[in-house]
């Protein structure tokens, strides 16, 4: 199908767009703020003579279009310079750390889902009820939370009160095999709890929202004027066409997400990409810290070009707009 | 309910237009339970962060009562040094508040310049509109971690940063407001009568767009509450001075935070207080100046 492959490929250069986007005003915000740049490739504790040894090793002596390219020339080649403090490459550092994020946030948006659309379907079909009403209070209360203090939270009452999680860390260093699973989903469930409460109330009041204009739409009142079971409405006819803002929404909150990994993963010490960029902060490893936003953000890419490209699947209509 | 709204007549004298639809907005904004509440919080809240330096003392160090529990001499309790937190929720009311003050002033006064200017000339539009797309789109977080870290913790830079990746989000709600005004007749009659673009602009476009504004500036600053509480949690905040943040940041570092449960309730009581407060205002406020909700 050309349109669909039209389709795709436009997508796949947006997200390439804006990838080139964070990738150079990176580059231009380490070079152009006041300060030494020589602390962006650089430890501070070195002499001047080292200093200036990197300097010219990296190539910032050079023009600043010459260090474009020869910048963009290594991250192609995924070379995101050496951290100060572990004496290893950037992208061995995080790459390691990278499936713990990717586990963590993809479980939160799951979890996120699961809930989310039964309580946004009970809060559109009974308006005006209990479950409704908790929901539009919970939609403001939940976009107003600071993360910490959620881990904290829940930290305190399922980790110390009742002793019935684990309160950091991914897993114990004694599990194997098979426990060995079920112990990261032990370790996995409060900060997965944390996110969630964190994104859950835009997403339900989304689709609660769409999910009241879908039933109000003729194609609903045929299928109940059909005589189909109200269920079968809601759920086959309605829910259908109203999770697509939900779906855009996934999209468009995916860098949110993303910073709220990080403090979660900063106070259930979750060996994350997050967690890496707390340890990089006190360290003052700039190297890490700039590694981890073009990381993070090639991830966020990524994940926005496949929401983008499943809404291709699910709304036929968008492929040929 | 019933309202006068619905019963008084819709059209007064042109004078007065502007004075009643203020009188009547402040009237529905007083009906919805949860209005008033939020603002008195708010009030509360500011009142507190300017008068910081007369309720008591600034936190100063080391006293010799460590972690203890709340009591009537250190309300809040006293964190790992023997600082009283009751003093470090104050003092840091101050600071959280100038820094949503200045960063949302900030980013307000930048997003709205580059909505209207966009909205207003056209070919300026696409380029805006892919801007703040992209802008919006990456984790933002992270990226104003680099700086702070780079630039070097301190009040200024925090508001910079914030303002910086604030302004997108500004732009996004304000150009979709302006776009819908500058396509109307009333534009068309201010060019025709020989407006200059900076007098349509300021005397016409704003003012259409004010009340988006208005929610824009509140739930911009709640947001820059959470960003700037967030960077200082990771210890990128001011050293010199207290912020909600910060309290929630020595906690973690000195492992008090799952030893003592007030080192860390009282300053998350301030954050959920201040934002939950200024989202239910601007929710109240757009629903009051909606006329589709004056009868119900």
């Amino acid at each position: 199908m050309p349109t669909a492959l039209r389709f795709a490929a436009r997508r796949v250069a947006r997200g390439l767009l804006t990838l080139w986007f964070a990738v150079t005003a990176t580059f231009l915000l380490l070079r152009l703020l006041p300060g030494n740049p020589a602390l962006a490739v650089a430890n501070p504790n070195m002499t001047k003579h080292d200093q200036q040894l990197l300097l010219t090793q990296y190539g910032l002596d050079q023009p600043l279009i010459v260090q474009y390219g020869k910048y963009l020339w290594q991250l192609l080649h995924g070379n995101l310079g050496m951290s100060f403090t572990q004496q290893v490459p950037v992208s061995s550092v995080l790459l390691a750390r990278l499936p713990w994020t990717l586990l963590l946030t993809g479980s939160a948006l799951l979890v996120t889902v699961a809930i989310g659309v039964p309580l946004g379907v009970l809060a559109a079909t009974r308006r005006g009820g209990v479950v409704d009403r908790l929901v539009q209070l919970g939609g403001v209360v939940g976009q107003s939370l600071f993360v910490p203090s959620v881990g904290i939270f829940l930290l305190f009452f399922f980790g110390l009160w009742l002793r019935a999680l684990p309160i950091g860390g991914a897993y114990s260093p004694d599990a194997s095999g098979a426990a060995w699973y079920g112990d990261v989903a032990a370790h996995l469930v409060l900060p997965c709890l944390s996110l969630m409460l964190l994104q859950i109330g835009s997403y339900v009041l989304t689709l609660r929202a769409s999910l009241i204009d879908a039933l109000g739409e003729d194609y609903c009142e045929l299928a109940r004027a059909k005589g189909l079971p109200n269920r079968t409405v809601v759920w086959k006819h309605a829910l259908r066409n109203a999770l697509l803002p939900t779906t855009t929404l996934v999209g468009l909150q995916l860098g949110f997400l993303v910073g709220g990994a990080v403090l979660t993963e900063t106070i259930f010490a979750y060996p994350g990409i997050g967690r890496g960029i707390y340890e990089a902060v006190t360290q003052l490893d700039y190297p890490v810290l700039q590694g981890a936003f073009v990381l993070l953000a090639a991830t966020v890419v990524v994940a926005n070009m496949l929401t983008d490209l499943l809404y291709g699947v699910l709304d036929p209509r968008v492929r040929t707009a | 309910m019933s309202t006068q709204a619905s019963t008084a007549p819709a059209v007064a004298e042109p004078v007065a237009t502007a004075e009643s639809s203020a009188r009547r907005t402040w009237r529905e904004f007083r009906r919805n339970p949860l209005g008033l509440p939020a603002v008195v919080i708010v009030a509360v809240l500011v009142l507190v962060g300017l008068c910081a330096p007369l309720i008591t003392a600034a936190p100063a160090g080391y006293g010799p009562d460590v972690l203890q529990a709340p009591s009537a001499a250190h309300w809040f309790g006293t964190d790992n040094l023997g600082r009283d937190i009751f003093a470090e929720v104050v003092w840091g009311t101050r600071a959280s508040m100038l820094v949503a003050v200045c960063s949302s002033a900030l980013a307000i006064a930048l997003g709205v310049l580059v909505a209207v200017l966009g909205a207003y000339f056209r070919s300026l539009d696409t380029a805006i509109g892919t801007l703040v797309d992209l802008m919006l789109s990456l984790p933002v977080l992270p990226l104003m971690i680099l700086i702070a870290a780079l630039a070097g913790p301190s009040l200024p830079v925090t508001v910079a940063v914030i303002a910086a990746f604030s302004w997108p989000e500004v732009t996004r709600v304000v150009r979709s407001a302006a776009l819908s005004v500058v396509g109307l007749p009333y534009m068309d009659a201010a060019r025709v009568i020989g407006g200059g673009h900076a007098w349509i602009i300021r005397k016409h476009l704003l003012p259409a767009v004010a009340p988006v504004i208005v929610v824009s500036v509140v739930l911009t600053a709640s947001r820059a509450v959470l960003s700037a509480a967030g960077l200082a949690f990771l210890g990128l905040s001011d050293p010199r001075s207290w912020s909600w943040g910060r309290i929630l940041y020595e906690a973690q570092q000195s492992g008090a935070m799952s030893s003592a449960w007030w080192t860390t309730l009282f300053p998350s009581i301030a954050i959920l207080a201040l934002v939950v407060s200024a989202t239910l205002m601007s929710i109240a406020y757009n629903d009051a100046r909606n006329p589709r909700n004056h009868r119900r």
